[in-house]
């Protein structure tokens, strides 16, 4: 099991009280498979892929993707985690805007310590249509051009997991149509285990599996 | 009008989003102008203590003092036909030896029996001074050893200790270079036989004048009815001239201190209504898009500008009069008189006028950006800021708000000169700091490629688009620069009273040794074990009347040089030049010349009156007016602390008048004390002066100057520093995000943590580097030629600030730092 979740709770303290954000979560995912994630909004859905991510703790259960238990985890020792076993599309992009396009690609390759880390952040927005915009501040670019400098921030280390918040949620029709086309043969090259979270039947459909998320808990499992 | 109102309806408003952004400005306002308006209260409260109790610090109406002999019957009787009262005080140096032979040096004041004319003379135990009698300062008392109904001796005079002087009405707080003060009879004057010819001694008369008399009317009818005479004639209008001119002078240099922070401030309101303004580009964008047009939208911003401007002149205005009280309470010991707090309209106009064109200066250009840009570019310019520049009309008034600062500045200056050199070296430095950036920018977009990411992250933050690189070399840097600047300034003074002089200077001054002492004041005082060095010339008192038949009130010097047209000069005579003599111009006179009197003359004051060989100096020698043609010029070292003499004579006219010598001794310190009780035990009319004593009020009242220097100039500091944490503010909404979105990718902490470290270890070296070379740029200025003395580089006091910078610097950036790393990520990441 690539993702092996069991129990997971999340509480989270805010002025009202305390919010349960995550009520018993149970999840297992192997390696290479494709999930969508749906739900309505303030069901869970992003909250779990932050505790997947490890850029938050859970309060309860337990949790190891791809072999580490991130509850037992340093902050420092998740970020290297991330580094090298995880790839995120968000919906905002995130990108930092005080780096061109190489630089935010080359990043992830950096902090690893890769001396081949331009080059292959070269290829990777190549590969992502971007070749010509390698020299561009994020401000100078398209919504559909960012989300696709993220995607190739993702997936440049080649990470065996790679977690996506409604990557095409900011983008118009047609150019989140290529942005997923490009997701999902990325992902088909790199035989990379997919969670997908997205409002769109359409998309969800494209996973073989679908986890349908309510109120803090999965209340569906299966094939769509 | 339609435009104004409403601008004024739409800035009520906007002022209801809170101040968040401009309180900085209101800080920055507020902390200059209280600066300015602190000095200037200060100063006009000493001046006006000055001039309220005139009468009483001058000792009469009018005084007339005279270091030449005692004034004539004459005069006198044309005082008593006028109805005035008269009181005589005569004050020379002594020493003042107790009865087991300890031995100072005092200021003795002989009173009369009608002293003081004004206020009161405060005694421990109360009472008068009776004939007989001796009352000291404490300080004599206590380094003497001395209780009440000791005797003690005064010249050959035994007088018995009355008590201590408690408060002296005519004493306006001077630095007490050369001795305490001892107070005695007139009475008693001619038993101590210190009144000899040629002796330093000044008669004074003072004079309560009738009432309803007009004392300027009677000054001048005096001068008119007694020409000719070298008398200085004062009012109680202007009792104390000499500490006007030094309180006007301490005051011009504090007030350019505050003008910095002030400076400094400035920037912060520019970047303070920067971000302000980018903060309301959406406002602003949405206002353009209903139609406003561009003087609607900069009149609003302009107004609430204005109006918080003004909030922050009135804060400061408020908070530097409290400062006032503060500060007066501290100084109290080195203020002359007790200041006169009171708000001075003219005072706080000129602060509040400061604070307003400085707002303007700093916060016109950015709001005619905001005008400039349209709608649509707003929304970018937090990632690319617009190159917009205001249009012209804005570019004017910005230049002309500058212009009348810089005015301002000029204008009200004590010294025009040096101000403008303070505005041009503020304006370089500023330019230079610019450069700074620019370098700095430049250098790390060329090793943008630098292998280590941390390093590389840290080289991009400083040159990427938006990046407050300058902003933070200048708000850090122009305060270091002050500071090092001043650091510099009174590290070179230490220096040159604390490790040049002793090797240089000689042990003691002995003053008042009579013509017939001479010799045996020469041959005893080299036979004094330890005595290395005796040195002895002729002094004469000259008073400088005339230059080139110019009365010397009328003569135009620069400023630094109209000391030696004030007050008596030493004068002395020589057949050949004295030793160390520096002739840079002319011909020293033949050795047995007799003709005509010829003088020479200091180099530096030559060419500040404009005169030259072949010139006339008239002086005024007992009475007798000469006039003096100049042979040479000399270059003077005054440093060196031996006998030097503005003025120096061709023997002849001036070998026949009455006069003393002066001598130097040089000899061991072990053995000091028994030179100077040898010595003044052989010659009880002859007053020692030990210039290590001297010395050391010297660098005690420097220290106090140092103080009040540094105080102000860390107001610079302090400006900088909320700059520089506004600077640092400004881009921690940025940092967070960055920081949060680089752990997301996999940076540990530490790799962040080194980014920053080498954004700001660079920043902060930077700024500490150009400070360090601007700083010294403007103190060797100032050593050089406001003060005429020799410029040393101290590296070390340099080191320590470009230090201090940078540990700053890294200090602010990683408080910063560890903030955005302490942020969670999740709640940033989320969708919107």
């Amino acid at each position: 099991m690539l993702i092996l979740a069991t129990d997971l709770h999340l509480k989270v303290r805010a002025e009202a009280g305390e919010i349960n954000i995550l009520r018993g979560v149970d999840l297992a995912v192997r390696g290479g498979e494709a999930v969508g994630i749906v739900g309505p909004s303030g069901s869970g859905k992003t909250s779990l892929l932050m505790l997947l991510a490890g850029l938050d703790r859970p309060t309860g259960g337990t949790l190891s993707v791809a072999g580490h238990d991130l509850t037992r985890m340093d902050e420092d020792a998740l970020a290297v985690f991330r580094r090298r076993h995880v790839g995120i599309v968000f919906q905002a992009f995130h990108l930092v805007p005080t780096m061109t396009a190489i630089e935010n690609v080359a990043v992830p390759l950096e902090f690893a310590g890769r001396a081949d880390a331009f080059d292959r952040a070269e290829a990777a927005l190549r590969s992502v249509g971007l070749g010509h915009r390698l020299t561009h501040y994020p401000g100078q670019l398209s919504g559909g051009e960012q989300q696709r400098v993220a995607l190739a921030r993702a997936f440049v280390a080649e990470p065996p997991l790679l977690l996506a918040d409604e990557p095409t949620g900011n983008l118009d029709r047609a150019t989140g149509a290529q942005v997923m086309d490009l997701l999902f043969g990325l992902r088909e090259r790199f035989g990379t285990t997919l969670l997908l979270i997205t409002h769109d039947p359409l998309l969800a459909a494209r996973c073989q599996r679908q986890v349908r998320m309510e109120d803090g808990r999965i209340v569906a499992d299966g094939a769509p | 009008m339609r435009t104004l109102a409403l601008a004024l309806r739409f800035a009520r408003r906007d002022l209801r989003g809170g101040l968040t952004g401009l309180r900085i400005v209101l800080a920055c306002l507020a902390l200059g102008v209280a600066a300015i308006t602190a000095v200037g209260t200060l100063r006009a409260g000493v001046k006006a203590g000055i001039a309220a109790d005139g009468a009483r610090i001058l000792g009469g109406d009018v005084e007339v003092a005279s270091q030449q002999g005692p004034l004539p019957e004459a005069a006198l009787d044309w005082f008593a036909a006028r109805g005035a009262r008269l009181s005589q005080v005569t004050t020379l140096r002594a020493m003042a030896v107790a009865p087991d032979g300890e031995r100072t040096l005092v200021e003795l004041k002989a009173v009369d029996a009608a002293y003081p004319l004004f206020g009161e003379l405060v005694l421990a135990p109360p009472g008068r001074l009776a004939p007989g009698e001796i009352a000291l300062e404490r300080v004599v008392a206590d380094r003497l050893g001395l209780r009440a109904g000791d005797l003690v001796r005064i010249g050959e005079a035994r007088l018995r200790l009355r008590g201590l002087i408690l408060a002296e009405p005519d004493k306006v707080t001077s630095p007490a270079l050369l001795g305490p003060r001892a107070m005695i009879a007139m009475a008693d004057l001619p038993s101590t036989a210190l009144i000899q010819p040629g002796s330093l001694v000044t008669f004074e008369y003072r004079l309560a004048l009738p009432e309803g008399a007009d004392r300027r009317a009677f000054a001048a009818a005096l001068r008119e009815a007694f020409p000719q005479n070298g008398w200085r004639i004062r009012t109680a209008d202007a009792a104390a001239p000499a500490v006007n001119r030094f309180v006007d002078r301490a005051a011009f240099f504090l007030t350019l201190a505050s003008l910095t922070a002030l400076l400094v401030g400035g920037i912060g309101v520019a970047t303070g209504v920067r971000s302000w303004l980018d903060q309301r580009a959406r406002t602003i964008a949405t206002l353009r898009c209903l139609g406003a047009a561009s003087g609607v939208i900069f009149a609003t911003y302009l107004l609430q500008v204005v109006a918080l401007a003004a909030l922050g002149i009135g804060i400061g205005l408020a908070a530097g009069f409290a400062l006032t009280a503060a500060g007066a309470a501290a100084l109290a010991d080195a203020l002359p008189v007790p200041p006169r707090l009171a708000l001075y309209p003219e005072v706080l106009g000129l602060a509040a006028l400061y604070g307003l064109l400085t707002a303007l200066a700093f916060a016109l250009w950015p709001l005619g950006r905001a005008m400039e840009i349209p709608g649509a570019a707003l929304f970018r310019d937090a990632v690319r800021p617009a190159r917009a520049r205001p249009r012209g009309l804005l570019l004017a008034a910005t230049a002309a708000a500058g212009a009348a600062l810089a005015a301002l500045v000029v204008g009200t200056a004590e010294n025009r000169a040096f101000a403008l050199a303070f505005v041009g070296g503020a304006l370089v430095t500023l330019a230079l700091f610019r450069l700074g950036a620019l370098a700095l920018m430049g250098l790390a977009r060329r090793f943008r490629a630098a292998r280590r990411p941390a390093l590389r992250l840290g080289l991009a933050n400083l040159h990427r688009p938006g990046a407050p690189t300058p902003l933070i070399l200048v708000s850090l840097g122009i305060g270091l620069t002050t500071l090092a600047a001043i650091a510099l300034i009174e590290g070179n003074l230490r220096r040159q009273i604390a490790e040049q002089l002793p090797e240089a200077a000689p042990s003691f001054y002995f003053i008042d040794i009579q013509s017939d002492q001479a010799r045996d004041f020469d041959r005893i005082a080299a036979a004094q074990p330890g005595v290395t060095e005796v040195k002895r010339v002729p002094s004469l008192r000259a008073r400088i009347v005339a230059v080139n038949g110019v009365p010397a009130e009328e003569v135009r010097t620069t400023p630094e040089t109209a000391w030696a047209l004030r007050g008596d000069r030493g004068l002395t005579y020589a057949a050949t030049p004295p030793e160390g003599t520096r002739i840079v111009a002319g011909q020293w006179w033949p050795p047995d010349y007799r003709g005509e009197p010829l003088v020479s003359f200091d180099a530096n004051l030559a060419r500040g009156w404009g005169v030259g060989i072949g010139d006339t100096i008239t002086v005024n020698v007992l009475g007798r007016d000469i006039p003096l043609r100049i042979a040479n010029l000399r270059d003077i070292a005054w440093r060196g602390l031996g006998l030097n003499f503005v003025l120096v004579a061709s023997p002849g006219l001036l070998e026949a008048a009455p006069h003393t010598h002066i001598a130097t001794v040089r000899s061991d310190v072990a053995r000091e004390g028994a030179v100077l009780r040898a010595i003044s035990e052989a010659f009880p009319n002859v007053s020692g002066i030990r210039v290590r004593d001297a010395l050391e009020q010297v660098a005690a009242l420097l220290a106090r100057i140092g103080t009040a220097l540094s105080a102000t100039a860390s107001l610079t500091l302090a400006a900088g520093a909320l700059v520089l944490a506004g600077a640092v503010a400004a881009g921690q909404r940025r940092r967070v995000r960055d920081a949060v979105v680089l752990k997301t990718v996999g940076a540990t902490r530490a790799q962040i943590r080194r980014a920053f470290l080498v954004e700001f270890g660079l920043l902060g070296a930077m700024a500490g580097v150009i400070a360090a070379a601007a700083g010294t740029a403007a103190a060797w200025g100032v050593v050089r030629f406001i003060m005429g003395a020799d410029w040393t580089f101290l590296p070390g006091t340099l080191a320590i600030t470009v230090l201090a910078c940078t540990a700053l610097t890294l200090a602010f950036g990683y408080a910063g730092t560890a903030l955005a790393l302490r942020a969670r990520p999740a709640p940033l990441l989320r969708n919107e």
